[in-house]
């Protein structure tokens, strides 16, 4: 029998230690003994790690006796109202605060929000900016601090005071961004908390940026910080201050944006505290309370109006930035009544030594920036959005990580848990009478943007983003195109910015900086929105280095709607060994620059071209060496065989489509000169392309019978549930025998982590050289 | 001073006429299709008021001034000629991304939010009007791939074979180094030169804006490029009309930088909201010259509801990357801004807290509130007015529009009061509460961001519903002192005789203050003077080709500054032209620290992480004749007037009806003060004196209400 304590949180290694004895022969403890336990664990705490308890529910807390007590005195749904919209002011004037004031790209972009937030952590209102997904995550800090250090005798909560926290296992969207939240007090009485969170980007990991592909650790994501208190009584302590600027490689960002959040945070304080010196303590703990209730009953209404049902999406992520594997995020939401049930069993294994890895907060997070971006864009953005839906989710799987995975790209699982939602609403709202936003085919879910870092032409050390990770492809709707690279999943009105102002800052170009890629469309009766082409290189800098943290180049996992196409599938690809400003600079008629001419003509002498997945870490960038990337498009909607052929014509003239893919894919006969359509000629090759299609058609049966099988092909990296049983995951781990596949379920699975993929390749080229040494007759003594 | 200001709106063409000492208020309705008739109209009105012969005053006056929402309305209507661009290569979809976010420009914040309704507005310039070129520079402004003659002909060609009426050649970095940009100019004169037919007018980028910034500055030369034709013609009709009426001056137009300049110096671009800001250059003039202190100036429309900002000390808030239309620009303009409440806000139910949301739709003029009984159906802020006894049913916008209660009463009932379990009454007043809150909430905003308290400002409460209004907003926002202004019918036509001839010349920089890696002092003196000076002299070039005399040309230097990478710049103004020495270097750190930290809170400042200058400034200009203000002082001894009548009238604190007295504001003089609650009729609006608020006429037909 293992001894453990009561409270989960208190441990040694927290996460692992929940009191589940199930299975266990022995007799169960007597309240007395297991005080004993539990004094003896308190007594022997090695640290406060996150605490299960607080991390696993995404549900708003039950009404506390004081809110109770302040709701029994009556609640006029005007006067809340009336709160409501001025609180609404206050966090907007902080949000445009930090906008303006904030040094981080992320800030600049829109990539925060200011919330204010119940006594127990529910978030009231959020913003009406920014992002939405942090209005299902910052409850876990607040209910940690409140938990444990309200009564702390060495941390304590008074007036003034401000924690500062990033880390994702205690609450966060990802590591990257970073919090400072502030009580706000009333007769000796915490009564809410106001906070304001950015992405800062840098944040110390292995590689600059913030969010780093190469992370094997947790120790590589860079600075984990459990929430504590920096500012003690308004004033910000300068040892702590030290130590973070200490930490990372932008000591200006760090201490700028901190001393943002606190002028932010203070000034909507001000705000909150003059509508409680207004309308009296007790109204307005009841109006944060009756907002939060006000929204789940809604969210309960609107679940209840959709038809029930089950609808199943599985996404596959086709690289863990290193290397190739197919990992599974498994997701089936199923709605009765007005429950509704988001089912994750079948997700694949966490993966040890990867950074795809996810803690559930941060999926859920994203799954929140669905429901109130894409479904229910008219909702107040309250932690009761997603309090009436059930997550089940095996602790363990990439998608709910442990607290021993590295998470530096956590959005690799979390974005598919809002892919997930976004396109099954799709299914489940198509029928209803009443909707509150379009259906819409998913919308591009990756980053793909260059990180960078090195020492500036300015001489600064800098690490962080281009900005046009902001550029994901709109899914097509059902009545018109999407919009080309036109905003992140996670936040309206972001940016793409401006390339003259990045450039005076940084010392590369982008030589090529927003062309539409050809092709690159979710093909459909309505095209997903398109994504454009990147090319950079470096200039002037004794160091510097790019970096890329994309999946999905082999394998998209952004899915067509109703019949429409998924996302076209782009390579990174490289130029190495040439410097493009010195060729560029002798012969103009050189700088005619695209990823498919430069590849497919490889025009540079002497240079290496190369392609890759978008997984790149951290790369030393020498003097006009070539980088590009291309952002990725929405999924199209509806047969492409609907299309209007016009629209066809328009693309192909503006050279957004090859013509094989008019031809070959949208069926589609025009004049070569002037791009008018054949009618005729287009009605008869689509009436073709109809019959050839019922022509390759099957029985479903016999579909069934000739593609499905048993388990996924033996080379391949599979990582996940097959078919429709949820229960066992299939995964290759690497034994000192090499791989062995097994199949068991979570709890059974050994440990998985992959190999060094330079010791792999170094591997191979010895047993390679040793096989040519044989060949040869050399003969070669090695000492080891 | 003898002087014709006009400001040529939607609905009306507003006159304000100077004679000496003599100031004439007229209005007329705008005439779209010859703007000169209404013009002529309104000056006839304003001639007879003033008892003046046409042609005297024609050719007498100083000047005449335009302030027009011409332009506004071509952009929103998509009138103009096809434009085609060329582009630096690599950049050809530059214009047509529009950052990501230009889906949502121009659109209220829950349109914005509304990520599965994303839809971008249809384009100034179709994609296959964008040609790129080979050719690119540096952000040092180093030519890094020359530009080749041959591809910009083929280029150009191709634009021209594929019907553009306009070019423009927006390049990146040409505000560094404009070389490309002019050589293309040269190639096109060349192509198609200027004294041929159908020549086509050409724009440069870095000729509109000298702001960084590829995509706002394209976007700034199409806006301009559209525009051009339509302002020509409609600038060109008005003068003609003035030439043949005897005025044989030129003609000035009113610019949203809050100066003014010739037509010849003028860009389409500067003319956009020239009229609303031109109200706000009154309200700096009303505020300079009365001593009012801190101004906010609030115009409440039936649509919208402008907000400008006018603080003690001469301090100007500008916009440089504004919003026009569906369009982020970048051009320096004075802040205004803009939030879509008024008398056609439409108010519904909100289910989920059992509450009314006020807009942000808009039933605007067509087909306008219930009570206009044109097919609206659903219950706005000018129902809840009418409902509540504000409103003149038959004396509504000048009489133009008769209201019919009952079509009111019906919306509220039938959209809020069921599901409110609420009578009509008690709806109309939580309406007018809400629409009262919200806009407070947002004038409050405005002020707290930049480090203002609304309590220290008086409202200027002026346009069709402000004055009805603005006891309830200032209620709200914790301000005492309105003052509905003098002139206010036509204030923003009295503000374009106030304008002074300005020019705002603009260049990006890389000033480095303070350097935190080496922690040095900005050094390079000559560099930033050398800079200063060649603005000073696109000042100075443009304001002597106008006629005016370089002796009495003005100088303002400011700069757009941040600390370490913040993106967002502070303008700061600087009380020196030149620096010199360490002493000026910090002078200037100074400065900004101090109104950074005003701002944003003392101790927000981060020096720590290097002080930039972005953008470097000057505005040129040269003072003149302005209208002088009587005092417009309260207070004293005052009697109560006689009210030539009384209506039921509900107010939002008090249960039933009150018995109000009606004043008819010809009747009033200042030494009269009416006490709330009271309604004071005027030609053009209505005066709502709350409870707890009095009225206090003044001179020049303005009016105080204070908060007793």
């Amino acid at each position: 029998m293992t001894l453990t304590a009561n409270e989960p949180s208190t441990s040694g290694t927290a996460g692992d230690t929940a009191g589940d004895t199930a299975g266990d022969t022995s007799q169960p403890l007597t309240a007395q003994e297991q005080q004993w336990v539990d004094q003896f664990m308190d007594e022997t705490t090695l640290f406060l790690g996150p605490d299960p308890a607080i991390m696993r529910s995404h549900q708003i807390t039950s009404r506390s006796a004081y809110e109770d007590e302040c709701i029994s005195k009556g609640v006029d749904p005007i006067k809340v109202d009336r709160i409501r919209k001025r609180l609404a002011g206050a966090l907007d004037e902080g949000y445009e605060m930090c906008e303006a004031m904030g040094a981080a790209p992320g800030a600049k972009w829109g990539d925060l929000t200011t919330a204010i937030y119940t006594a127990e952590g529910d978030v009231t209102y959020l913003s009406c900016h920014g992002v939405i997904a942090f209005s299902a995550i910052l409850h876990h800090p607040i209910r940690y601090i409140m938990k444990y250090w309200k009564d702390e005798p060495t941390v304590g909560i008074n007036p003034g005071d401000g924690f500062i926290h990033n880390d994702a296992r205690y609450g966060n969207v990802h590591n990257t961004d970073q919090s400072m939240i502030m009580p706000i007090f009333r007769e000796g009485k915490i009564i809410a908390w106001v906070a304001a969170t950015i992405h800062e980007g840098e944040n110390g990991a292995c590689e600059p940026g913030g969010m780093p592909s190469g992370s094997e650790t947790p120790f590589d994501d860079g600075l984990r910080m459990s929430p504590f208190k920096i500012v003690e009584k308004g004033e910000l302590r300068r040892d702590l201050l030290t130590f973070l600027q200490h930490s990372v490689r932008d000591p200006k960002l760090q201490l700028a944006d901190l001393k943002v959040k606190i002028g932010a945070v203070q000034r909507i304080q001000e705000r909150v505290d003059s509508i409680i010196d207004e309308v009296g303590v007790e109204t307005f703990v009841a109006a944060l309370r009756v907002t939060v209730e006000d929204v789940e009953q809604e969210v309960k209404r609107r679940i209840s109006e959709l038809p029930d049902g089950t609808v199943s999406f599985n996404q596959f992520m086709d690289s863990t930035l290193k290397e190739n594997i197919l990992i599974k995020f498994a997701c089936k939401v199923t709605v009765k009544g007005d429950k509704m049930t988001v089912d994750l069993r079948g997700t694949g294994p966490e993966i040890l030594n990867r950074a795809i890895n996810s803690p559930l907060c941060s999926v859920k997070s994203m799954m929140m920036q669905a429901i109130l971006a894409f479904w229910w864009p008219d909702l107040p953005r309250c932690t009761s959005a997603m309090s009436p839906i059930d997550i089940i989710s095996d602790e363990h799987t990439w998608a709910d990580a442990g607290y021993d995975a590295p998470m530096g790209q956590s959005l690799q699982a979390s974005f598919r848990g809002f892919s997930a939602l976004q396109t099954a609403f799709a299914k489940m709202q198509f029928s209803n009478p009443e909707k509150f936003s379009n259906v819409l085919a998913p919308w591009f879910n990756q980053i793909n943007t260059f990180l960078w870092g090195g020492l500036t032409q300015h001489g600064d050390q800098v690490g962080n983003l281009c900005a046009d990770l902001n550029g994901m492809g709109g899914g097509a709707k059902a009545f018109r195109d999407g919009e080309d690279a036109v905003s992140p999943l996670f936040c309206a009105m972001a940016d793409t910015a401006e390339q003259e102002v990045m450039e005076e800052e940084v010392p590369f170009m982008q030589l090529v900086s927003k062309r539409i890629v050809r092709d690159n469309q979710g093909f459909g009766k309505n095209s997903g929105g398109m994504g454009y082409e990147m090319i950079v290189a470096a200039e002037g800098t004794p160091m510097w280095g790019f970096m890329t943290v994309t999946s999905g180049s082999k394998f998209s996992s952004v899915t067509g709607m109703f019949g429409g196409y998924g996302c076209s599938t782009t390579p990174l690809a490289m130029v190495k060994g040439i410097n493009i400003y010195d060729i560029i600079r002798k012969d103009s008629s050189k700088f005619d620059l695209s990823m498919e001419r430069i590849m497919n003509e490889q025009p540079y002498e002497g240079g290496k071209y190369t392609t890759a997945h978008m997984g790149l870490q951290f790369d030393v960038a020498k003097d006009g060496e070539m980088y590009m990337i291309a952002q990725g498009s929405g999924g199209g909607y509806g047969d492409v065989l609907e299309r209007d052929p016009e629209a066809v014509a328009k693309d192909l003239e503006l050279g957004r489509i090859s013509p094989k893919v008019a031809t070959s894919i949208y069926g589609v006969v025009w004049d070569p000169e002037t791009f008018v359509v054949d009618q005729e000629a287009t009605t008869q090759l689509r009436h073709d392309s109809r019959q050839a299609r019922i022509a390759r058609g099957k029985p479903y049966k016999e579909f069934l019978e000739g593609y499905v099988k048993t388990e996924p092909p033996k080379d391949l990296l599979y990582y996940g549930s097959w078919g429709d049983d949820t229960e066992e995951l299939t995964a290759t781990h690497f034994t000192n025998n090499g791989p062995e596949r097994v199949k068991a379920t979570i709890d059974k699975l050994p440990l998985i982590m992959l190999p060094d993929r330079r010791e792999v390749k170094i591997s191979a080229l010895e047993d390679r050289i040793r096989e040519l040494e044989l060949k040869h007759g050399e003969v070669v003594h090695r000492k080891s | 001073m003898k002087r014709i200001s006009v400001d040529i709106g939607g609905t009306f063409t507003d006159c304000f006429f100077a004679w000496e000492d003599q100031y004439v208020e007229a209005k007329a309705l705008t005439t779209h299709h010859n703007l000169a008739q209404g013009f002529n109209e309104a000056l006839d009105l304003a001639c007879s008021r003033a008892g003046l012969d046409r042609d005297l005053v024609l050719k007498e006056v100083d000047s005449v001034r335009y302030a027009t929402t011409l332009g506004t309305n071509a952009l929103i209507e998509g009138k103009g000629p096809r434009v085609g661009a060329l582009v630096t290569h690599g950049f050809e979809d530059t214009i047509p991304l529009s950052r990501g976010r230009g889906y949502g420009e121009g659109l209220d914040p829950s349109k914005q939010q509304n990520m599965p309704d994303a839809t971008r507005p249809d384009p100034l310039v179709p994609r296959a009007l964008i040609r790129s070129v080979k050719e690119r520079i540096n952000s040092a402004g180093k030519v890094v791939v020359s530009l080749m003659e041959d591809d910009v002909r083929t280029q150009v060609r191709e634009l021209v074979d594929g019907g553009a009426e306009a070019i423009v050649v927006s390049l990146v970095n040409s505000t560094e180094n404009p070389v490309h940009e002019q050589q293309i100019l040269e190639i096109i004169l060349d192509e198609y030169p200027a004294h041929e037919l159908g020549a086509i007018p050409v724009l440069l980028g870095s000729q509109v804006s000298g702001r960084k910034g590829e995509y706002v500055r394209a976007t700034s030369t199409i806006v301009d490029a559209f525009l051009h034709e339509i302002m020509f013609h409609a600038l060109g009709q008005l003068s003609n009309n003035l030439r043949t009426s005897g005025y044989d001056k030129p003609m000035l137009v009113i610019h949203n930088s809050g100066g003014m300049a010739q037509s010849n110096s003028t860009d389409a671009l500067q003319t956009i909201h020239s009229g609303p800001i031109a109200g706000v250059g009154a309200a700096q003039h009303l505020a300079h010259s009365t001593g009012l202190g801190n101004v906010i100036s609030t115009d409440m429309g039936g649509t919208s509801f402008d907000i400008g900002l006018v603080p003690e000390g001469g301090v100007k808030h500008y916009d440089f990357q504004p919003t026009i239309g569906r369009w982020l620009v970048s051009v320096p303009m004075i802040h205004l801004l803009t939030l879509g409440a008024g008398g056609g806000s439409i108010a519904s139910y909100d289910r989920i807290h059992h509450a009314v949301q006020i807009g942000p739709e808009s039933a605007g003029s067509d087909p306008g509130p219930a009570c206009y009984d044109r097919g609206g159906l659903r219950p706005t802020v000018t129902d809840a007015d009418l409902v509540l006894g504000y409103l003149d049913p038959d004396n509504y916008a000048n009489g133009y529009i008769k209201l019919n209660k009952k079509r009111s009463v019906y919306a509220i009932d039938e959209v809020l009061a069921d599901d409110l379990d609420m009578d009509t009454i008690q709806v109309a007043k939580i309406i007018k509460n809400a629409v009262d809150e919200q806009m407070a909430i947002g004038m409050a905003k405005e002020l707290r961001v930049r480090g203002y308290l609304p309590e220290d400002f008086t409202m200027l409460a002026y346009g069709g519903n402000g004055p009805l209004h603005a006891c309830g907003i200032a209620d709200h926002a914790g301000i005492r002192r309105i003052l509905a202004p003098p002139f206010s019918s036509v204030f923003s036509a009295c503000g374009a005789g106030n304008m002074k001839p300005l020019h705002i010349h603009e260049r990006g920089s890389h000033v480095v203050l303070y350097n935190p890696t080496d922690r040095s002092l900005y050094q390079s003196y000559d560099e930033l003077n050398n800079v200063i000076q060649e603005l000073e002299a696109k000042g100075k070039e443009d304001l002597i080709r106008q006629g005016y005399d370089a002796a009495d040309i003005r100088y303002s230097l400011e700069m757009d500054m941040r600390y370490g990478n913040q993106l967002v710049t502070t303008a700061v103004v600087f009380d020196i032209n030149r620096v010199s020495g360490v002493a000026d270097v910090l002078h200037l750190i100074r400065t900004f620290s101090d109104i950074y930290g005003k701002r944003y809170g003392a101790g927000s400042q981060a020096p720590e992480a290097g002080i930039r200058a972005q953008t470097v400034r000057v505005s040129s200009y040269v003072d003149g004749d302005v209208v002088k203000f009587d005092s417009i002082d309260s207070g004293h001894d005052r009697t109560m007037p006689a009210p030539v009548g009384t209506r039921q009238v509900h107010f939002v604190k008090i249960d039933g009806a009150v018995d109000t007295p009606v004043y008819d504001a010809e009747a009033l003089h200042h030494q009269h003060v009416i006490h709330g609650p009271a309604i004071v009729t005027t030609e053009n609006t209505t005066y709502l004196v709350e409870p707890a608020w009095r009225l206090e006429p003044t001179s020049q037909g303005a009016v105080w209400f204070l908060k007793d």
